[in-house]
């Protein structure tokens, strides 16, 4: 550094400070502030009287205060789900129909569950990080079973859909609270149905440790696994309602059948039947895959009753 | 490590991309982040190959903003370079949509989200400048100014009732709020503030 570079620096220095200066006596003999020290000093009033305010109210009205507290924190726990929101967008853009259900499912109920008959929405289903608890729901069905059994049982010939013929389930899962929307009763179905594949049982109906998330969530259908390949048959007559594509149940197909009834297949390598078509029990409609959130070659196999999920265990065997 | 130019982070960013992890998770941060790491990319390659020297990226609130010495870009120039942001993200969902088959859809929504916010016509969005390039292209600047700031007034003022409409519906999603203030501010700020350098 020259002589001349550092006389430089040092004279910088000087009119640094005296403008430091400048700007201190400026204050002290109260001329007006520069717009900036004033939009700084309006800032730090606005915070501070804030923080007063808040100290102030919490004080004083403590009940109403921890009223609002929470009402804040429970808004600020709810959330839309942004990564299913994208993930709509993105399969719109891809072509796919029917996301519109989807995008709006995902902003305003992202905690619910789809129902799956025609718009199946697996995204927000597999995104959903607290699925909503019915409380006790399942165990005041359990208490009005056991209280009623002689009203129930002499209902039971005319009302056989409803009719819980086991209880067992209730028992192992009185003490857990059970998602909306699943039933873990054993409904009679009034129609013929067979299994849909030979295959093993690999996950069963109700919580589980998911395979590729991790955390425990509920699992709304049943596992079987099977080689790649291997005839997925109908379960009973009835109409092919949703054929499709997404990135969780991978392909699936949904057949809807007599009383409200409807299945669900996923992960299915191919769809044999097409959207709109009668199917009847037994006949081929997919073959076994692992697309989607998939482990390994399974089906992944769904009943339901007018949106309620049941345990399809009762009514498909496994080697 | 070499970096290009300065990159400036501010306090507000630091605070929402925290609250917006809180609220939502790693993963769709990370996705937003890439999005936007693809559209700065679009803005730079045609800065640069304009010959404008990009003096520092700016991290606020809403997104990333990049300085540069436009003085020297035409009109016809500068509209290119600030309509590459949005046409990269929307080849980068394009490509992805492409490449991914079913893989990357959030990756691809998040990219045209980004995209279409750009460009809704409010200024400091890529959106609003072009308006203001293309009008003033074509009418001068004073028209491009009355443009700018009547259209940008109503889309910020829809813009602000919708993210509203959504936190009011779903009684939650606050971190959306200071986009909305933010949102409001720059439809105001055209009012106030002389012509756009």
């Amino acid at each position: 550094m020259t002589s001349r570079q550092a006389g430089r620096r040092l004279m910088n220095a000087q009119a640094r400070r005296r403008s430091v200066q400048s700007v201190r006596s400026r204050t002290r003999k109260s001329e007006p502030l520069t717009a900036k020290d004033l939009r700084l000093m309006l800032r730090l009033v606005a915070c501070g009287g804030i923080f007063v305010a808040l100290v102030a109210a919490k004080l004083l009205l403590p009940a109403k205060m921890a009223g609002f507290n929470e009402k804040l924190s429970a808004a600020m726990e709810r959330n839309m789900d942004v990564q299913a929101v994208f993930s709509a967008v993105g399969r719109a853009f891809s072509g796919e129909a029917g996301v519109v259900e989807e995008v709006y499912q995902a902003v305003f109920h992202p905690q619910e569950e789809a129902v799956p008959t025609g718009s199946v929405s697996p995204e927000a289903k597999m995104t959903t990080r607290t699925p909503k608890i019915q409380d006790g729901a399942a165990l005041d069905r359990l208490r009005s079973f056991r209280t009623e059994p002689e009203a129930s049982a002499s209902e039971g010939s005319s009302v056989p859909q409803t009719q819980p013929a086991s209880n067992l389930a209730y028992v192992l899962y009185s003490q857990e609270n059970l998602p909306e929307g699943v039933s873990m009763e054993q409904a009679l179905l009034g129609f013929d149905y067979c299994t849909p594949v030979e295959g093993t049982l690999s996950s069963d109906f109700g919580y589980r440790e998911h395979p590729t998330e991790g955390e425990e969530r509920f699992h709304y259908g049943v596992d079987l696994a099977a080689d790649t390949g291997t005839e997925v048959r109908c379960f009973a007559d009835g109409t092919v309602t949703a054929v499709g594509d997404s990135s969780s149940y991978g392909r699936y197909c949904v057949v809807a059948h007599e009383g409200g009834y409807s299945t669900l297949y996923a992960h299915c390598s191919r769809i044999t039947a097409s959207s709109g078509t009668a199917v009847n029990r037994g006949q081929k409609i997919a073959e076994v895959g692992e697309t989607g959130m998939a482990t390994g070659p399974h089906l992944h196999f769904e009943l339901q009753r007018e949106g309620t999920y049941l345990n399809p265990i009762y009514y498909v065997s496994s080697l | 490590m070499f970096l290009p130019c300065k990159i400036r982070v501010s306090g507000g960013f630091a605070v929402l991309a925290a609250w917006f992890v809180l609220a939502n998770g790693w993963e769709p941060l990370a996705t937003v982040l890439g999005a936007a790491a693809v559209h700065e990319l679009g803005h730079w390659m045609v800065l640069r190959r304009l010959g404008a020297e990009i003096t520092a990226v700016r991290l606020n609130v809403l997104g990333a903003a990049m300085e540069t010495d436009r003085r020297r870009l035409s009109y016809g120039g500068e509209l290119a370079a600030v309509l590459a942001g949005p046409t990269a993200n929307f080849c980068a969902a394009l490509a992805l949509t492409i490449l991914g088959k079913d893989r990357w859809f959030a990756a691809v929504g998040a990219n045209l989200a980004l995209c279409a916010f750009n460009l809704l016509p409010i200024r400091p969005l890529d959106g609003g400048r072009a308006l203001y390039l293309l009008t003033s292209w074509m009418g001068g600047p004073a028209a491009g100014e009355t443009a700018v700031r009547w259209i940008g007034t109503l889309s910020s003022a829809a813009l602000a009732a919708g993210l509203g409409y959504v936190m009011w519906r779903t009684k939650g999603s606050l971190w959306l709020l200071p986009a909305l203030l933010t949102g409001l501010r720059w439809g105001a700020a055209p009012w106030f503030s002389s012509a756009y350098p």
